[in-house]
């Protein structure tokens, strides 16, 4: 007997089918994984039935015996308060924040029926979920908590009603690489214990590999794959599920074809970034300590860490684009300036990329002058006809097409602004990248495109490479070299195949399991 | 589309019959009818009667509204400027010269401002140009604090970095991606500041304190309304309802945008 089975579910929205003839179950203790990228149509598939989505669900979905489609509002409020939890991606908005942990919990204890728990028995949901101190944080606002903290907190709730069903869409999207590994043991613990029915939605096959009993592979609302998930990750059958999977970066793929490193290009000497600490002590926080880092013509590097590692303020204060407090940035041999006294010619040296790629463009502008914006700084002499010229030129090299030139932002996808971004970077000819989590914001087989186009000019521009990124997997597929840092200081660093082959700091062993999961 | 548009459209139909039609009744503002004193609604020659003193009250409604209309655009014009240019500098430099131009505005913001603008008014007289200047320096207040809040998130965007590492220098970064990105928001709050301003200028006329007779405004309409009240209601009610609709309208028009903007 599943705990819930989805046939042929359709869910329109505004009268447009986002999800077609879905089918799925689950099964007590079992875990099924939705994957797909952005707009697949997998948060609705999960949603919609219980009345969460906007998307008007048709077709059948069977909770137990009690089919869901078609069941009164009410109804469905009072069966998703009594069997089933939910979890969501971004932990500090799915919690309210003038409320502490311990009222939070104990409503979402009440919200079957359930009398009001002692604070014993909180403490013992609590640390159930392996949060540390759980007398304490009972008392604590969500702000305190930490990323992964919030997250545990999340799913005491969620399950503090015992329900028979879990759905947790995206429950680790938003947390670094080995809190994620966390988080899904913790899942998969509470499911051998309880016998509790996991649906999960991911848009990361790595995530869910090792922890998923059965995968429903979605694209563009319509189920493309299915089926035990050792057997589907392995041997896809589908074109589209090669793809996804083949695109999604593995520690166990062959070393890749890296391009000859030449002289050294630029060392970082002792770099110490601090903030002022908010509020009105005058106190600082310490950001990156005693950093150093080198790197060779052509080279790449990845500067891999947890999210708060420091890894962004680095590469900033190394580029120039952030503050710093103490520290030489040698170029070739030569001392990089201060950031306000940095001149045309240093500028057009190192040149950035940035997660977000909506955000990195101006949405006022077209991209024609987002590209054209270094140019008319770092190359004065150009003349208009000259400057266009080198924009179509670059636009090709990032395979887009000429008439990109003349969109906005809001017109592209996430991938196109990316590759605008890149080509933004490229124009003034820069010897150095920054790409700062360039490929995390982007769906599977995008960013493996992005990833093939850096791969690319990797090797037709001899650029060197400072690759951020908290993905141990994708730093091999680029980088030469690794550098992990922690709490702002670089903690190990070695070639890339010794790195992930014998780590020595136990924050790196950390790492490399996370990403080996 | 036309639903949102519906209000501004009402004040620009006022606006602009405030414009085009006093010259071509009868009566100015200022003439005094002395054969219909206190005329009732529809009188022959007198569509909304005359006052106290036989003045043609559709003139004077029209006349105040156009004074009123631009005493607030001009104070929120002025607002908008200095709001801007000191939120933008504040918001931009941070640190210390952030620190002390925000907690000036936190002191002015502390005065009642009502009584300066009336202060003002009794030490230099009473001057158009001085209701101006008074209320748009009080307004201008709220429009930095917006300013600098935008100019602050803006700052930490990535595209606002990659600017600088184009080699941008600051007067074309404020210039060329933070201003134009500001300008919506500051938009918004232009069109709720108006509004504001048509309020305190209406109060201050009410107070005998706005502008000189026999200009009229909707306030001193109001003013001279409610003292006649029992006689002549609509005498209050037709620049009182002129002036709500104004508000109202741009108050809703204003917030509109400003959630449009802010999503």
């Amino acid at each position: 007997m599943s705990i819930y089975a989805v046939d042929g579910l359709d869910v329109r929205i505004d009268g447009k089918v986002v999800v077609e003839d879905v089918h799925f179950t689950v099964e007590a203790g079992q875990c099924v994984a939705l994957v797909g990228e952005s707009g697949s149509g997998k948060s609705q598939s999960c949603l919609a039935p219980f009345g969460l989505s906007p998307g008007i669900a048709s077709g059948s979905a069977l909770f137990g015996e009690t089919e869901l489609i078609g069941m009164s509002a009410s109804t469905l409020r009072h069966l998703r308060g009594r069997d089933v939890g939910f979890v969501f991606q971004h932990p500090l908005t799915a919690l309210t924040p003038h409320l502490t942990i311990g009222i939070q919990l104990s409503e979402a204890w009440q919200r079957g029926g359930a009398p009001a728990p002692s604070r014993g028995d909180m403490i013992t949901a609590l640390e159930r979920v392996g949060l540390d101190e759980p007398d304490n944080r009972l008392d604590q606002f969500p702000h305190r908590l930490s990323g992964g903290q919030r997250q545990r907190a999340l799913i005491a709730m969620a399950i503090a009603h015992k329900p028979k069903l879990l759905i947790a869409d995206e429950p680790t999207s938003a947390l670094d690489a080995s809190l994620r590994t966390e988080i899904m043991l913790l899942l998969d613990s509470l499911r051998r214990e309880d016998g509790l029915a996991l649906l999960l939605v991911s848009h990361d096959l790595a995530a869910v590999a090792g922890h998923a009993d059965q995968l429903v592979m979605l694209r563009d609302g319509q189920v493309e794959e299915s089926g035990p998930a050792d057997r589907l990750l392995a041997t896809p059958q589908s074109a589209y599920g090669r793809d996804l999977v083949a695109a999604t970066p593995k520690l166990t793929d062959p070393p890749p074809n890296l391009p000859e490193t030449g002289a050294r290009l630029m060392a970082a000497e002792n770099i110490h970034v601090s903030f002022p600490r908010p509020g009105w002590r005058r106190e600082r926080l310490r950001a990156v300590a005693d950093a150093s880092l080198t790197l060779h013509e052509g080279e790449a590097l990845a500067l891999v860490g947890g999210s708060g590692s420091g890894k962004s303020t680095l590469a900033r204060a190394i580029a120039r684009l952030g503050p710093k407090d103490a520290g030489l940035v040698r170029w070739r041999g030569e001392t990089l300036p201060e950031r306000k006294h940095m001149s045309r010619r240093h500028r057009s040296l190192i040149q950035p990329v940035f997660q977000d790629p909506t955000a990195s463009l101006d949405p006022q502008w077209r991209v024609s002058d987002i590209i054209a914006e270094p140019l008319r700084h770092l190359r004065p002499d150009l003349a208009e006809p000259a400057r266009a010229g080198l924009v179509r030129q670059v636009l090709q090299e990032v395979d887009l097409p000429d008439d990109f030139a003349n969109r906005f932002p809001r017109e592209l996808s996430g991938g196109q602004a990316q590759r605008v971004a890149i080509a933004r970077a490229l124009v003034s000819e820069p010897e150095m990248l920054l790409l700062d989590e360039a490929t995390s914001a982007l769906d599977v087989l995008v960013a493996g495109r992005v990833l093939d186009l850096l791969e690319r000019l990797q090797h037709e521009r001899n650029l060197a490479l400072l690759f951020i990124t908290h993905d141990l997997a994708v730093a091999k597929r680029l980088c030469h070299r690794i550098a992990v840092m922690e709490a702002g200081e670089i903690i190990e660093e070695g070639s890339t195949q010794q790195i992930i082959a014998a780590p020595t700091h136990p924050v790196t062993q950390k790492l490399i399991a996370a990403s080996r999961a | 589309m036309t639903r949102s548009r519906l209000p501004l459209l009402i004040v620009a139909i006022i606006a602009i019959a405030a414009l085009i039609v006093p010259p071509l009744l009868p009566w100015t503002h200022s003439a005094i009818d002395w054969d219909a004193v206190r005329a009732p609604l529809f009188a022959p020659g007198h569509l909304f009667g005359t006052d106290t003193v036989g003045r043609d009250l559709l003139a004077r409604t029209l006349v105040g509204t156009r004074v009123t209309l631009a005493v607030a655009l001009a104070a929120a014009l002025v607002a908008l400027v200095i709001g801007t240019v000191w939120g933008a500098i504040a918001g931009w430099y941070g640190g210390k010269v952030d620190e002390a131009m925000m907690r000036l505005v936190d002191g002015l913001y502390a005065l009642p401002f009502m009584f300066v603008v009336i202060l003002l008014m009794v030490v230099f007289g009473r001057s158009i140009i001085l209701v101006f200047i008074g209320i748009g320096a009080v307004e201008w207040l709220t429009m930095a604090r917006v300013v600098r809040g935008q100019v602050i998130a803006l700052k930490e965007r990535p595209f606002v970095i990659a600017a600088e590492a184009a080699g941008a220098p600051s007067s074309r970064i404020l210039t060329g991606h933070i201003l134009p990105n500001v300008a919506g928001v500051a938009l918004a709050y232009l069109l709720l500041t108006v509004p504001q301003v048509v309020m305190v200028e209406s109060f201050l006329s009410f107070l005998g304190l706005g502008v000189q007779e026999p200009l009229t405004s909707l306030g001193i309409l109001v003013k001279e309304g409610a003292d006649d009240m029992d006689l002549q209601p609509h005498a209050l009610l037709i620049p009182g309802g002129v002036l709500v609709l104004i508000i109202i309208c741009l108050t809703i028009a204003g917030e509109r945008l400003r959630d449009r903007l802010s999503r």
